[in-house]
């Protein structure tokens, strides 16, 4: 009897086996080729540039040549003064930018929340710019910047302002912020439309309960609305400054860096390197991409841990 | 989202004419400042360069020289753009809405052990800075003679819109009760025919939602495509862009028109799918 519940139970352990394989299967076969794709696009090349930044690479005629040279890229990095000038602005941009987008977004939202019945048409108004392609602002603005007949000389102008004119995007000490400005016109109606969404979610009662105290406009959004919605705050300053320590497009489209790197990033400065200095040398750029991925990451795992730390306990 | 109705007045502006005033001029402001350069543009590309030199800022309303879009439109490259654009981007989305459910439907209804944390990191490749992939993946293409193809530039677009588009796609599928799949089962059907015959269908909604966002991302792009193209006959429509406005260097009107041209189908799109496009696009960025 003994053997016989045994060998039951085995065929039985066999059929589960191979109903257990069968389903490893079907989950492979279903999940391989996002896998494909995520390793051969994504984590083999960063591996990759993480393993050239050791290395001296000369690219010539299709043939490689590789040299170890242990941290001697980095070292040069080190002591590149077009690199730091690059790193600054594009820091400079990284923290300019959410300060300057995410507290206007947070203005406008609350307008529209509290003040506008309609608000769908402002919303969908507003978020517009940032579906152009950044070539295309890039040089809207290079106009509007423009010192002969731009528009913004022209406004400053007729507010009788004709002392502030100026070559916006010729000057270094000016060029750098005006693209600020440019980039977080693309951006603060994104902004907006997240930090929307998030305080029509704060429950009703609450703001009744402040009205009903008389709490005033300012009492409102600094007690109630910015500690509410506090989590999608963070998350958007977070977003925004890992967006602006990439920032490339929008430079390549109009200053490609100049004037006197006043306007280069760690972005344009590498793919100048890399691509189009015919130096045919990839560890040095390399090296810089790396450093820089290293920066953004613990950057961003830092913030999000000091920040958001509270957030179970607030929602 | 904000649904109809939903909305509250947190302070009565009818009492309150100041306020009122003062909510009007923010509205009326920001819609300017948003608008303003883009509709500046538009009356610019209704102008020759004679004309806007005279007066850039008139509106054309005397002689609007709507003759400028078929010039550029016929006697440039700009429908070579067109093509290449199309077709890359097209190309993208086909791949990436079939390797994307695929594994999104993976990951919300099939857990693994470790499945939570490869979603993770799949999705962590969004902090990645595109110039640490260029050098490596230029050198991949090139070992594939794939640099200076659509079919190239297309694959990597693959790769990095894909964070993306599994995270849209596995939070939809996570929503479909369990039922559906399991009726199907019991009536026979395999797990394929289960994802492609029913799941895939039912998530039309987030798929088309998918389709909207990648191509407004994807018909933009411009880093990868700047270094992976350097070839007249394929570059895509940003770098079209550049190349035409380096070509007609003082004819703005000229300039104008073709910027115009280059957004008319973002427009269109975002006039349709206005609501789908911005839940598609803030998705990423709400939980991030």
């Amino acid at each position: 009897m003994g053997n016989h519940t045994i060998c039951k139970d085995l065929s039985q352990q066999r059929k589960r086996r191979k109903k257990n394989i069968r389903k490893t299967l079907v989950i492979l076969s279903f999940i391989a080729p996002a896998l494909l794709f995520y390793l051969t696009f994504i984590v083999f090349p960063v591996g990759e540039s993480i393993v050239l930044s050791f290395f001296k690479v000369k690219i010539f005629a299709r043939k490689a040549t590789y040299e170890f040279i242990g941290f001697e890229n980095f070292r040069t990095l080190f002591a590149d003064e077009v690199f730091w000038k690059a790193a600054k602005n594009t820091v400079i941009w990284a923290f300019a930018s959410p300060l300057l987008e995410i507290p206007i977004a947070l203005l406008l939202a609350y307008v529209l929340h509290s003040g506008v019945r309609r608000n769908a048409f402002f919303r969908i108004a507003w978020f517009a710019p940032v579906l152009f392609p950044a070539v295309v602002v890039g040089i809207i603005w290079s106009w509007i910047y423009n010192s002969q007949w731009g528009l913004l000389n022209a406004i400053l102008e007729t507010l009788h302002l004709g002392a502030l004119i100026h070559p916006w995007l010729g000057d270094p000490a000016t060029a750098l912020p005006s693209l600020i400005v440019t980039s977080s016109w693309m951006w603060t109606g994104f902004n907006m439309v997240i930090l929307l969404a998030a305080i029509s979610s704060i429950p009703k009662d609450v703001f009744e309960a402040g009205r009903i105290d008389g709490a005033s406009n300012s009492t409102t959004i600094f007690q109630i609305v910015i500690p509410m919605i506090r989590p999608t705050i963070i998350n958007l300053m977070i977003l925004c400054f890992v967006g602006k320590m990439k920032v490339f497009d929008l430079i390549w489209a109009t200053t490609q860096g100049g004037p006197m790197w006043a306007t280069e990033t760690v972005a344009t400065y590498t793919v100048k390197r890399a691509f189009f200095w015919g130096t045919f040398e990839k560890g040095y750029p390399s090296a810089m991409a790396t450093f820089w991925f290293f920066i953004i990451l613990a950057v961003s795992i830092v913030t999000t841990i000091a920040l958001q730390r509270k957030e179970s306990l607030e929602y | 989202m904000t649904e109809k109705g939903e909305y509250i007045m947190l302070f009565n502006l009818k009492n309150r004419p100041l306020l009122q005033i003062i909510v009007l001029i923010i509205l009326a402001l920001y819609t300017f400042y948003t608008f303003g350069p883009l509709y500046w543009v538009f009356t610019m590309s209704l102008k020759n360069t004679l004309e806007i030199r005279e007066a850039p800022y008139s509106l054309p309303l005397k002689d609007p020289k709507w003759s400028n879009y078929p010039d550029v439109w016929f006697n440039s490259n700009y429908r070579r753009y067109f093509l290449n654009s199309g077709c890359v981007v097209g190309f993208s989305i086909i791949l990436l809405i079939l390797v994307g459910s695929m594994a999104a439907y993976c990951f919300a209804k099939h857990p693994f052990k470790g499945s939570e944390f490869i979603f993770m990191l799949i999705f962590m490749s969004i902090m990645v800075p595109p110039q640490v992939l260029l050098i490596p993946l230029f050198q991949l293409l090139v070992n594939y003679r794939l640099i200076n193809t659509l079919t190239g530039l297309g694959l990597v677009y693959v790769a990095t819109q894909m964070p993306l588009t599994i995270y849209i796609l596995r939070s939809f599928f996570a929503q479909i009760p369990n039922e559906l799949a399991e009726s199907a089962r019991i009536d026979g059907c395999s797990e394929w025919g289960t994802f492609w015959k029913i799941m895939f269908p039912v998530a039309k909604p987030a798929i088309s939602t998918i389709l909207v966002v990648n191509f407004i991302n994807l018909w933009n792009e411009f880093i990868y495509a700047v270094v992976f193209i350097q070839v007249e006959e394929m570059r895509t429509l940003p770098l079209g862009i550049m190349k035409f406005v380096g070509e007609a260097y003082e004819d703005l009107g000229r300039i104008a028109t073709g910027l115009t041209i280059s957004v008319i189908p973002v427009i269109i799109l975002y006039t349709i799918f206005s609501e789908s496009i911005i839940k598609g696009m803030t998705t990423g960025a709400i939980k991030g």
